[in-house]
């Protein structure tokens, strides 16, 4: 049982930071990911027999915080008061707000379309490849690439000048 | 900025927000996971059983009985309130027997055909919920028991505690206490 904690330990030392932010740049709200990333990394703990043996553990994490993520959106839809529930409340974290994503580029992140920050999250933040992302996000490799070719350039368009936008701040 | 730097800039972003939840606290709460999908099966084996078993909802440790209380509400001698929950056949009983030994309680096990209005508002702050209610380890884990220790003198003042029970999760938070909330 050690052994496991310290499996479960290390890996979660190793994965906890990238997951928590592919999974902010998801869904788009710090609080949200947090919590998402804390239940889900709990889960883990809960199936580690089963999570340690999955082919790429972290991607296991994005793509359950996501599903997790859409059941919460559902719940709140139908208005079961279900919220600020104890065992989030337990793990209240500390203050990070001294590091954070920077801004200009959390933005034109957020306003990709949610599949395409997904794609982002999970290729650029995970490193996963096309295949492993395709199966975490069911969807086909040759999706995957066209999200992926969509978000670049819309990212490029927001966060690299061009000439005339150069031309216009000088 | 050609396509790579631009790749490399946001690749830069991963992992600058630290998550600083310690791993103890994520170990403590797939515990939690852990008997909280023990549940549903628990439930099940006590309808089959249903015949044979009265559940004994018990406001006092005697009534423990251990193996077969649906719930325990036991009040130390600290003030504390020692609360395990196994299933919820009566939720009002174990409303009552909190509200009985000082904690302002709405009790609901929520399904899907028996949806109504929460009759309490929430309060607000789950940073204080913690120093109210602490989540501990069950004490027969194989009885896959939800267990927590109430602190009633550490509520803020006019609030009460809500637990809401469903098959698969227990959730608790702080509520404006009211007659049709906390009684």
């Amino acid at each position: 049982m050690s052994d496991q904690r310290s499996e479960f330990a290390e890996f979660y030392r190793r994965a906890k930071n990238e997951c928590l932010t592919a999974v902010l740049v998801s869904v788009g709200d710090r609080d949200t990911a947090q919590e998402l990333v804390a239940e889900v990394f709990s889960r883990a703990w809960a199936s580690w027999r089963t999570v340690s043996r999955h082919p790429a553990p972290k991607a296991w994490v994005i793509r359950t915080a996501l599903n997790a993520n859409v059941s919460r959106w559902r719940r709140r839809r139908r208005e079961v008061p279900l919220s600020e529930v104890a065992l989030v409340a337990d793990l209240a974290l500390p203050d990070t707000a001294d590091s954070s994503v920077e801004p200009q580029i959390m933005a034109a992140l957020l306003r990709l379309p949610a599949r395409q920050r997904e794609v982002v999250a999970l290729r650029l933040f995970l490193d996963l490849d096309t295949e492993r992302t395709a199966e975490v996000l069911r969807i086909a490799p040759g999706t995957v690439q066209a999200h992926l070719g969509r978000a670049i350039a819309a990212l490029r368009h927001d966060l690299v000048p061009t000439s005339r936008q150069k031309g216009l701040a000088s | 900025m050609n396509d790579d730097e631009l790749l490399a800039k946001i690749r830069e972003q991963r992992a600058t927000i630290p998550m600083a939840v310690p791993v103890e606290k994520i170990i403590r709460r797939g515990r939690i996971v852990r008997a909280r999908r023990r549940v549903p099966v628990v439930a099940m084996l006590a309808a089959a059983a249903v015949a044979a078993i009265v559940l004994q909802p018990s406001g006092h440790p005697a009534g423990i009985g251990i193996q077969l209380a649906a719930w325990t509400v036991v009040k130390q001698t600290d003030g504390t309130v020692d609360v395990s929950i196994r299933e919820l056949p009566n939720p009002n009983g174990l409303q009552r027997a909190l509200r009985d030994d000082g904690v302002p309680a709405s009790i609901i096990f929520e399904d899907s055909s028996n949806a109504q209005p929460n009759p309490c508002q929430s309060y607000g702050h789950p940073e204080l919920l913690q120093k109210v209610i602490t989540l501990t380890a069950p004490e027969h884990p194989k009885q896959n028991a939800i267990a927590m220790t109430i602190q009633p003198a550490a509520l803020p003042s006019a609030t009460g505690i809500q637990i809401i029970t469903s098959q698969a999760n227990v959730g608790v938070h702080l509520v404006a206490a009211s007659r049709a909330c906390t009684g």
